[in-house]
């Protein structure tokens, strides 16, 4: 009897590779598509970054009379250049023509509030819309520069000729950071929310078609009724096709999990620094822990779209059944990327999301390990229950046999 | 042999759209619709059963429930003494079903298929690859056993449907409408097949709607009406009791007084 169970997987394990969908979404996907998207990406936002601290800044400034060396300080530093427009009624229209990246204007009173001693204010025009825009940083560095020099002078005349005096005058608290979070959690936090919700979703991308195929599939093209004439129980047949689906998902995660890991390993070679030492940082058990975190989840993913697939009469009403439940898979695990979610025993009991965010943890390096044998366990039962409810779905006729 | 005893199967029935209640329709009482009711006959080792009866008349339900996919609400049947109830899986082991609309795995070759079927009725290896050969031979299908399904002309998924039915070489054999939609040439050859079942001493139920075909075939028939058994005897004795020459038109007598009768 048992030879029926692998009797009926390999025979649809064979099918499932023949079939172009499911070898794109399983295999292919997983493999390729993530990796060569994350490596784009981050050259993409890298050459933006690079290009946005050391472009040329080209700058319009009205009433560098009044306030030269604010003027010369512009001047004199590198990557701006200067550039006349008539009036600075004309700085707006100059900026969204892209002539100037930014416009400064510096009040007539400003020699007189300097001399009263009032703090003084210059004008910063720019295009505040674009998020990857470094001018503020860079213009606001200039005149920091500016700024501090002035105030020295002030309070040197105030007789505060030492820069400890006058940093104590100005600061009299200030705050000495100890962060206890080491640079792998800190770093993981950012890291770890969405690697857990691309695992998730693979996982379930990667079983969607196959169970449509030997479920629905099989309804509509005639021979799951010829499979029933077979001498073999029914719990057979669904055992035998449950996990064809659990090892196409879990394919698919582990592939993803693999190839992202192996993207990260040689670019964690490239990588200096921090972001370089977590990833050194996660070693082969956490990996081997976070892909036994995907068994039951892969487990479960594959009873529930067995259970919809029996039930539907064709692959398209299929389909349609497994859109909605893609919310279902998406919203939980979308919860470990907020940062303001963290494990505890309340996520522990929520399917999918304690997954998500037990893989957070895994990658952060803070797992507590109880709490992820509960997971585990509270996973497979769940696993369990679903597999035992699609065992008894299957054997209904009004399921298989619906009219 | 097989022997069917007092067949009867009810399903529930799902609400008519839009409406609160169940409407009201013939063979339905309440939110149960009887699709097979009361039914009895035999069929005997080496002759060929007609299972006659316009459509709906319950015919794929009886064949399914004689098959074990379905199980009967009320009575039984038996093949060579297994009763269907009690061992289904030992009634597997010893039919054949064959219908127009049996489907094939696409993505297999006829080969792979065959192959599967054989081992899922626990055959051993070698006599599988044995049963494989003399069925290859017999059907002609060495040339395109090794092609996938989705690749195979109707007549030679035809004849993969049939290796199928008798890879495990069961003793009683199932058609269900197995010429509907083939061409006549593989029509004909279905019908030469059924009839060296019969020569072979299986016993076959062979449900159609073909009246030529029951003429040439059946040695006894069974008809159904609205889920009911309305006659079973020889093709001869269903002209005698119709006064009808033309089978069709004994057909249709015994359907119409069928209606009478289930009136009054």
């Amino acid at each position: 009897m048992r030879l029926s169970i692998l009797t009926i997987y390999l025979k649809d394990m064979k099918e499932i590779l023949r079939d172009r969908k499911t070898l794109i979404f399983m295999l292919l996907l997983p493999t390729l598509v993530v990796p060569v998207l994350m490596n784009v990406m981050i050259g993409f936002i890298s050459r933006a970054e690079k290009k946005a601290r050391t472009e040329t800044l080209s700058f319009a400034i009205f009433g560098a009379e009044f306030l030269p060396e604010l003027a010369d300080a512009f001047t004199e530093e590198k990557g701006f250049e200067k550039v006349n427009i008539p009036a600075p009624e004309a700085i707006e229209s100059a900026i969204s023509e892209n002539q100037i990246k930014f416009g400064l204007v510096i009040p007539q009173a400003v020699r007189e509030q300097f001399e009263s001693g009032e703090q003084v204010a210059v004008q910063l025009y720019y295009n505040n819309a674009s998020v990857a825009s470094r001018v503020k940083d860079r213009a606001g560095k200039v005149v920091r520069e500016v700024s501090e020099r002035w105030r020295s002078n002030r309070l040197a005349a105030l007789g505060l000729d030492t820069a400890e005096k006058r940093e104590n005058l100005l600061s009299p608290i200030t705050i000495e950071e100890h962060g206890t979070a080491n640079m792998r959690e800190v770093l993981g936090e950012r890291l770890g929310g969405m690697l857990p919700y691309l695992f998730i979703i693979f996982c379930f991308m990667g079983a969607m078609y196959p169970a449509i195929d030997i479920g629905a599939g099989e309804k509509e093209r005639g021979t799951l009724e010829t499979l029933l004439l077979a001498p073999i129980r029914r719990n057979r047949v669904v055992l035998g096709k449950f996990l064809v689906i659990f090892t196409t998902g879990l394919t698919a995660a582990l592939l993803s999990l693999t190839s992202i890991g192996l993207m990260l390993a040689v670019k964690g070679q490239e990588v200096t620094g921090p972001l370089g030492e977590v990833i050194e940082s996660i070693s082969v058990v956490d990996l081997v822990l976070i892909g036994a975190m995907l068994i039951p989840t892969a487990a479960i993913f594959a009873s529930l779209l067995l259970s919809i697939s029996i039930y539907a009469k064709s692959f398209k009403e299929a389909s349609s059944y497994c859109g909605p439940l893609n919310f279902l898979v998406i919203i939980p695990a979308l919860v470990g990327l907020f940062p303001w979610v963290e494990l505890d025993w309340f996520w522990a009991m929520v399917p999918i999301t304690n997954i998500s965010l037990a893989i957070k943890e895994l990658v952060k390096g803070t797992m507590n390990y109880h709490m992820l044998v509960a997971i585990l366990g509270s996973n497979f039962i769940i696993a369990g229950a679903l597999l035992v409810f699609c065992t008894k779905w299957f054997e209904r006729e009004a399921v298989l046999f619906r009219e | 042999m097989v022997e069917v005893m007092g067949l009867s199967k009810c399903f529930r029935r799902r609400k008519q759209k839009g409406r609160g209640r169940y409407k009201k329709v013939p063979r339905e009482e309440g939110k149960m619709f009887y699709a097979v009711t009361d039914v009895s006959f035999h069929a005997e080792a080496g002759a060929i059963l007609g299972l006659l009866g316009p459509n709906g008349a319950g015919k794929t339900t009886l064949l399914r429930m004689l098959s074990t996919v379905l199980k009967p609400t009320a009575g039984t049947a038996s093949f060579d003494g297994i009763d269907i109830i009690e061992s289904p899986l030992e009634v597997r082991k010893r039919i054949g079903f064959l219908s127009d609309d049996t489907g094939l795995y696409g993505r297999l070759t006829a080969r792979e298929m065959i192959e599967y079927f054989g081992k899922l009725h626990g055959m051993e290896h070698r006599r599988l690859k044995e049963r494989m050969n003399e069925l290859f031979a017999l059907l002609d299908m060495t040339s395109f056993a090794d092609k996938r399904n989705d690749s195979l002309s109707s007549g030679m998924k035809q004849k993969v449907s049939i290796a199928r039915t008798l890879v495990h070489d069961p003793e009683v054999i199932i058609f269900d409408e197995p010429t509907t939609g083939l061409d006549v040439a593989a029509a004909e050859a279905i019908l030469q097949f059924i009839e060296s079942c019969k020569a072979e001493g299986k016993t076959v139920l062979f449900c159609t709607h073909h009246m030529h075909e029951v003429d040439r075939l059946c040695d006894r028939v069974v008809v159904l009406h609205q889920g009911h058994l309305c006659f079973q005897g020889s093709v001869e004795e269903m002209r005698s009791r119709t006064g009808k020459t033309h089978l069709d038109e004994a057909f249709l007598a015994l359907i119409d007084s069928a209606e009478v009768s289930h009136a009054a």
